[in-house]
């Protein structure tokens, strides 16, 4: 769609512009820069100032006046292109603007004392990383090698660097840590997360609780996720459950995605979620899954994790999920047991290999006995039961006090 | 916020050109603010976990379904 403009209207138009931008820069009002640099999320200015910039194509002098106040002419220059570039869909173009500009931005930025710019710095940051990712995706198209994410990540570093000190533009630093992990969970390259929370972990200028809310509880829901990776159940179970604990009620996504990881987390713990929470946040591929550990019922589990294996595969939980198996092995044996006991309470302890050889075919699990005292030696190697087995009387010889262990949040032993 | 989210569901797409880019489906919404109304008792999903459930009940389906099978004296082992 061309709409005509006049050079005298997209003079004006980018003079409106310019002087926005210079006007704040000159009282280092952060709230007025904020909204002129957004190019992808709700730009005002994207649109009028790229079809203004198509007309009044030379604006080398306009954007000179800047620089009165800071070295900020040529950024100017480049993140006006960067909107021209996007506004026609062109994304690797855009992005090396917008790489122009940041690193122009970021110059500047380390000269100002305060904190007025760190706002409008999140913006930059933000965009770099959204053009990288629509830059490479450009790229794939024309079947290049993807590679602008992984340079928007070095320069999402070179901020963090910039943030790490003791004056007060450092309660930025955890804004541009999060970028950063979702930077490297996209690339899948997570193992370079380490770097980043090691600073915010130890360095001394850093005081967790200052930082905002927004950043406490993104941060939390990455390392939470990075901790389930780990195995670390308990380490993730406090950082999930802080997220939830903290994040805003009214963003359901988010929510569903902190319970999407918790809830492997608390199932290795021995706790269960109630029904009514799956259903409440459309968490429905866990449901067989609990049902089967509440039940003892191994072929429920087998049937969940294949019903949903893409779904675990991609979330990085199936294996978690899978090694519940264990759990399930006891919770059956239990129900065994108690089942005997009702019958002849005398000898319930004495439970013959036979009957769970019997239990497992039941379930479609075909076992014998030697595969069986397998899983009786693991159950009782990790405290999941107490007593012993007969190898050769074929008996499992259960302890007459608590031979079942509960787990209520506490991990099976490694 | 114009967020580029992968356009395709879950599904295999073994068609696409050969990249390396990997698509973390559950990459955080970015919150509109910094912080916001922390009232905890408004959070439903804080009271929902159960860790004493590992009870001696035996009256349901599955564990009746067990029982009959354990009794029953079939040899079609």
């Amino acid at each position: 769609m061309t709409v005509y403009m006049s050079m005298g209207e997209a003079h004006r138009r980018l003079s409106e512009y310019v002087n926005e931008f210079t006007e704040a820069i000159a009282s280092q009002n952060g709230a007025a820069l904020k909204p002129l640099l957004a190019i992808s999320s709700n730009s005002p200015h994207r649109e009028s100032v790229a079809s203004a910039i198509q007309v009044f194509k030379d604006i080398s002098r306009l954007v000179k006046q800047v620089d009165k106040y800071a070295q900020l002419g040529d950024m100017l220059q480049q993140h006006i292109r960067c909107m021209q570039s996007f506004q026609s869909k062109h994304y690797i173009d855009a992005y090396y603007a917008l790489e122009k500009s940041s690193n122009a931005f970021l110059q500047e930025f380390r000269n100002w004392e305060t904190a007025w710019a760190v706002d409008a710095l999140y913006t930059i940051v933000y965009e770099m990383r959204t053009l990288a990712e629509m830059a490479d995706r450009e790229m794939e198209i024309n079947g290049k090698n993807p590679d602008k994410l992984k340079g928007a990540g070095s320069f999402l570093m070179k901020v963090f660097g910039s943030l790490v000190g003791k004056g007060p533009k450092r309660l930025g630093a955890l804004y541009v840590t999060c970028q950063l992990f979702k930077v490297y969970f996209k690339l899948g390259t997570v193992h370079l997360c380490r770097s980043v929370i090691r600073s915010i972990e130890t360095a001394r200028v850093f005081e967790f609780e200052e930082f905002p809310t927004r950043d406490k509880v993104t941060y939390m829901y990455y390392t939470g996720r990075l901790e389930v990776f780990n195995d670390n159940f308990l380490a993730a179970d406090q950082k999930l459950m802080y997220a939830l604990e903290h994040c805003d009620p009214q963003k359901e996504a988010n929510i569903r995605m902190i319970l999407k990881f918790l809830i492997p987390v608390k199932l290795s713990l021995g706790v269960l979620p109630k029904e009514w929470l799956l259903q409440r946040y459309n968490l429905l591929e866990y449901i067989d899954v609990v049902r089967a550990l509440r039940r003892g019922d191994l072929r429920l589990l087998r049937h969940a994790l294949q019903n949903h294996e893409d779904e675990f595969l991609r979330s990085g939980v199936y294996l978690v999920l899978e090694k519940l198996e264990l759990q399930v092995y006891q919770r059956l044996i239990k129900k065994i047991y108690i089942i005997q006991k009702q019958k002849d309470a005398s000898r319930a302890h004495q439970v013959k290999m036979d009957i769970i050889v019997k239990a497992l075919k039941w379930l479609e699990i075909d076992m014998d006995v030697e595969e069986v005292e397998c899983i009786m030696a693991i159950l009782i190697h990790k405290n999941l039961m107490k007593g012993y087995f007969s190898h050769k009387s074929k008996v499992v010889v259960l302890s007459k006090q608590d031979p079942f262990p509960k787990l209520s949040g506490r991990p099976v032993n490694p | 916020m114009a967020t580029v989210a992968p356009e395709n569901a879950p599904k295999e797409v073994p068609e696409e050109p050969k990249i390396d880019l990997f698509e973390d489906d559950d990459e955080f919404e970015e919150f509109e603010n910094e912080e916001w109304d922390d009232e905890e008792k408004e959070k439903d999903a804080l009271q929902q976990w159960e860790d004493d459930w590992d009870d001696d009940d035996v009256n349901d389906d599955f564990s009746q379904q067990l029982k009959r099978e354990l009794e029953s004296n079939s040899e079609n082992n």
